[in-house]
């Protein structure tokens, strides 16, 4: 088991009396720019302080226009963390392929990010969330298009000698030769973060990649979708590793676990009610037919839909307690899940720094050695008759 | 009133769903981002007395070749080949909204085979002063608001309940496939043309003075989608143009108003 602390960066304090989404329209006079440095730079402490608790890595993320996730650009975090950090990893998850024109610039930053890091760099490649199709104009219609090549042209700026020219449907570069290449051959480990999408499946699994599960679903959605990764990596020919699955999920652990409730439920309720509000737009020609039957699915149980604490918790929607209680609730889930990669949410809404840090140690010192005992490395993680109901 | 009879014909791009019955002179009717076509009264009334001939295009209902269309060029192109297919030489054209501006887009590239044309709150102009409103993203509700004056009306009614599947916070239903899907393709057929530029070509409004085809423009005086100076516009800068605005109908007017919008045509078409 690997263990990352996932970091949002959302914006804290927004204007009670605002009530719209928090996504696209939000108006940005919302913003405090004084108050956004702040909070970047507690963040910034936040994820280097996992290095120090032993955390394998830290993950970043890429979000625009909101007041959900402040990173629009996830590889300027990733770039300070990897300078001040030496031993864990450093995983973007993602770049938004789609976004960027040429997504040359992909290649470039990430292979920055990676020889500073000496080479702890994990690429993470998305497609991009539906709210960025409308802050960017890019056509959700060929988001998939646009995201499969643009990974093709980064993958071969990454492992082909430039200057070479490429000419694609979306994308013409005559001279792709990019100045600095990763340290890590043939290329920094890829991850790609997914929402149920079968052909998102589908292409991870031909490549070997990993596959995050986009959070904020109830634990049935994530067995049905890592079940569905795993007979696609069978439908390719082999039996898929642990360590090609991540879950992503909030965690908070005090003391007891009524102190964990009393803690950290207002926080989240800011999440659900103030921040996941617009996340859930959709851009019309950004799934297929296909996967649109099994996101519909799961789109019932998204937490936005969730009011009730009692939910949150028997949905795992949230893993909260007592040390003992997180971690018998996690060993019941990654079993189930069957994922090699847990990646804790440990600040979420508007979880304050000192109670940030009290959960990241409590975890790292009394969870995180249980689950390692549970989960040793190189041993299988999926356990179908431990589900829980 | 006269029934029309669900076609296929094998295009270029691949199968193409027709809807086509009556007789008279021919007249193409060029459906809105709805799709709309099967079943839609102002056709079976305009059968009596044009061959009406409705072509589902590629993304929507049940034709093909929606991959083959990057942007309102191919569009273009795939009337023409229609046109070809279905033997017609300078067709009646009627457009709704979308369909409008493809029939906008065919007959300033090629008015020769455009007869007359008659556009229904058509988009495909940007005007600063008075932007299209966003359409995407939209709840079924919220669109109807859009479309329609009357929100009692069938069609407006049945989008209202929609409501039920989408979005209420507090609210965790399983959403039936088969009633998102019909909207989820038509919205990502519609994307294709429209998205960016929305809903419009930068280039067509100063192609208008091309157009040669007697253009009625149609607009819906409470259209919530399409602000009336489109219709102004277009009715002034169409060299033979003129402008009939319906009271009390918003931006489908083709199903709020079908009697109204028939006795348009007929009166403009002869």
């Amino acid at each position: 088991m690997r263990f990352f602390s996932f970091h949002l960066m959302p914006y804290i304090g927004l204007d009670p009396a605002y009530e719209g989404p928090a996504w696209v329209t939000c108006p940005n006079s919302l913003f405090d720019p004084v108050h956004g440095g702040e909070l970047y730079n507690r963040y910034l402490g936040e994820l280097l302080y996992a290095e120090e608790l032993g955390f394998d890595g830290v993950c970043v993320n890429e979000h625009h226009q909101n007041a959900y996730g402040l990173m629009p650009s996830p590889n300027l975090m990733a770039s300070i963390v990897a300078r001040l950090s030496s031993r864990m990893r450093v995983a973007v998850v993602g770049n938004a392929l789609p976004l960027y024109d040429p997504p040359t610039r992909v290649a470039e930053e990430f292979a920055m990010i990676d020889c500073i890091s000496g080479g702890r760099l994990i690429a993470g490649m998305v497609v991009g969330g539906g709210p960025e199709y409308y802050s960017f104009s890019v056509n959700p219609a060929y988001a998939r298009e646009r995201f499969q090549e643009a990974h093709d042209l980064i993958l071969k700026a990454w492992t082909t000698p430039g200057p070479f020219e490429w000419i694609g449907k979306h994308f013409r570069i005559r001279y792709v030769n990019p100045w600095p290449r990763p340290i890590q051959q043939p290329h920094p480990e890829v991850w790609i973060p997914g929402a149920g999408s079968v052909e998102t499946m589908e292409f991870v699994a031909r490549h070997r990649y990993a596959y995050m599960g986009i959070p904020y679903f109830h634990l049935d959605v994530f067995k049905r979708t890592f079940q569905m990764f795993r007979d696609a990596c069978q439908a390719e020919g082999y039996e898929a590793d642990p360590l090609q699955a991540g879950w992503l999920v909030p965690i908070y652990v005090a003391e007891t676990d009524a102190q964990a409730r009393r803690e950290y439920e207002e926080h989240l309720w800011y999440f659900v009610k103030r921040l996941l509000p617009g996340i859930t737009i959709q851009p019309p020609g950004y799934t297929s037919a296909r996967s649109l039957a099994n996101i519909l699915k799961g789109a019932g149980t998204f937490m936005l839909n969730v009011t009730d604490w009692d939910e949150i918790v028997d949905g795992r929607y949230a893993i909260v307690g007592s040390p003992a209680t997180v971690t018998e609730q996690l060993v019941e889930s990654l079993g189930a899940l069957g994922t090699g990669n847990l990646l804790g949410l440990f600040q979420l809404g508007s979880l304050p720094g000192d109670l940030t840090r009290k959960n990241l140690e409590l975890f790292a010192g009394e969870v995180k050695p249980a689950l390692e005992r549970e989960f040793p490395a190189g041993a299988p993680v999926h356990r179908p008759a431990a589900a829980v109901a | 009133m006269a029934a029309l009879q669900e076609e296929f014909v094998a295009a270029p791009l691949g199968k193409i769903q027709v809807f086509h019955g009556g007789s008279g002179p021919p007249l193409v009717y060029l459906h809105s981002a709805g799709g709309e076509a099967q079943g839609l009264p102002l056709l079976e009334d305009l059968a009596e007395g044009f061959e009406v001939w409705a072509p589902i295009f590629p993304g929507f209902g049940e034709s093909e070749g929606i991959e083959e269309i990057d942007g309102i060029d191919d569009a273009v192109f795939h009337l023409l080949d229609l046109w070809g297919l279905l033997q017609l030489e300078a067709p009646n054209v009627l457009g709704c909204s979308l369909g409008g501006w493809m029939a906008l887009e065919l007959a300033v590239r090629y008015p020769e085979r455009v007869g007359r044309m008659v556009l229904v709150n058509p988009v495909g102009l940007y005007l600063p002063e008075a932007p299209i409103a966003e359409m995407f993203g939209r709840s079924p509700a919220e669109l109807a608001e859009m479309l329609f004056v009357d929100q009692e009306h069938p069609v407006a009614a049945a989008m209202h309940a929609m409501e039920e599947f989408t979005g209420d916070v507090g609210k965790q239903v399983e959403i039936p496939i088969e009633l998102v899907l019909p909207m989820w393709k038509a919205l990502g057929a519609t994307a294709r043309l429209g998205w960016d530029p929305y809903l419009h070509d930068p280039k067509l409004r100063s192609r208008l003075r091309r157009v040669t085809a007697p253009t009625l423009v149609v607009a819906g005086a409470q259209d919530g989608l399409v602000p009336l100076a489109h219709a102004e516009t277009l009715a002034a800068e169409i060299p033979d143009a003129r402008l009939a605005v319906v009271d009390q109908a918003a931006h489908w007017l083709i199903f709020e108003r079908p009697d109204e919008l028939a006795a348009l045509t007929r009166e403009f078409l002869g």
